[in-house]
């Protein structure tokens, strides 16, 4: 729950993040004892962080999400991570 | 539980291939083999079950069958083979590759770019597209757009092409197919105002 926590803040830190996404079909995130953190899902040997980038867009969006996941991955704990970019919206971030 | 589901399917599929192959066999009277000669006696050859079959097949060889059971056995085999197929692909990726490993777009994202584009391209009244993922990074995109009636629907496709893909570039988003189909439509399906 803490890591998803760290996570989620060393992502939300990056520049043009304007939020962390809750998932499409089911919802990312990690459940703790009556908390989640939202936007990301921490596996066994894997972290998945869903971000939504704002527009206008700072760079390109895979260069976007690489540097989330550069951001990430020194908190991983080993874990892969994988950076799902949920959508680019307006006025916010 | 798919490699599970892949292993059994592929057992069932090699014992119905060697049964199919004995059948074949024993059926047509292939190399001196006989149904009559079937090697079930004693026990086996006495339950309801035996004699049943045996009919079943004593009907398949004289082409006795009635067209129920016909329709039965081709639906059967039909569904088993769709099956088959279904669970031997593999899977799509739910989610678009953006080229580095580990990073990836939703199919919506990149749904909502490519219509973002479709609908900043002059006299395109509406546009609607799909997404698909695929194994390599990069998505397939199929748009609709419906143009003004009147106007050359060939030059307007070309131009929501080169729209689209120029955007979806820019954005960094690797494309691996457009389609575009450019419909007419009247005024009124407008998603924006018609000057």
């Amino acid at each position: 729950m803490r890591l998803a926590a760290t996570i989620a803040v060393a992502a939300l830190a990056t520049e043009g993040v304007s939020r962390l996404g809750s998932g499409i079909y089911a919802e990312a995130a990690t459940y703790g004892a009556g908390e989640k953190v939202e936007g990301v899902v921490v596996k066994p040997g894997e972290v998945e962080v869903h971000v939504v980038l704002s527009y206008p867009l700072l760079a390109p969006v895979p260069e976007l999400a690489e540097e989330v996941k550069q951001n990430v991955n020194p908190l991983a704990k080993g874990r892969e991570v994988m950076v799902v970019v949920e959508d680019i919206e307006v006025g916010r971030g | 539980m798919r490699i599970f589901n892949r292993l059994l399917m592929a057992l069932v599929f090699a014992a119905l291939t060697v049964i199919g192959a004995f059948a074949a066999i024993y059926a047509f009277n292939l190399f001196g083999y006989r149904l009559s000669e079937l090697p079930l006696s004693g026990r086996v050859g006495n339950t309801p079950f035996y004699s049943g079959l045996k009919n079943f097949v004593g009907a398949v060889t004289s082409g006795a069958l009635s067209s129920l059971e016909i329709a039965i056995l081709v639906v059967v085999a039909v569904v088993g083979l769709i099956l088959l197929l279904a669970e031997l692909k593999p899977p799509r990726p739910r989610h678009v590759r953006l080229g580095k490993r580990g990073t990836a777009a939703t199919r919506r994202a990149v749904r909502g770019e490519a219509i973002a584009a479709a609908r900043q391209t002059p006299n395109v009244l509406w546009s609607s597209a799909r997404v698909k993922a695929r194994r390599r990074p990069g998505a397939k995109v199929r748009l609709k757009a419906g143009v003004r009636s009147g106007e050359d629907l060939s030059a307007a496709r070309s131009e929501l092409r080169d729209r689209v893909s120029g955007h979806l570039e820019r954005k960094g988003i690797p494309l691996r197919k457009l389609k575009v189909k450019v419909v007419e439509a009247e005024g009124r399906q407008a998603g924006r105002r018609v000057r």
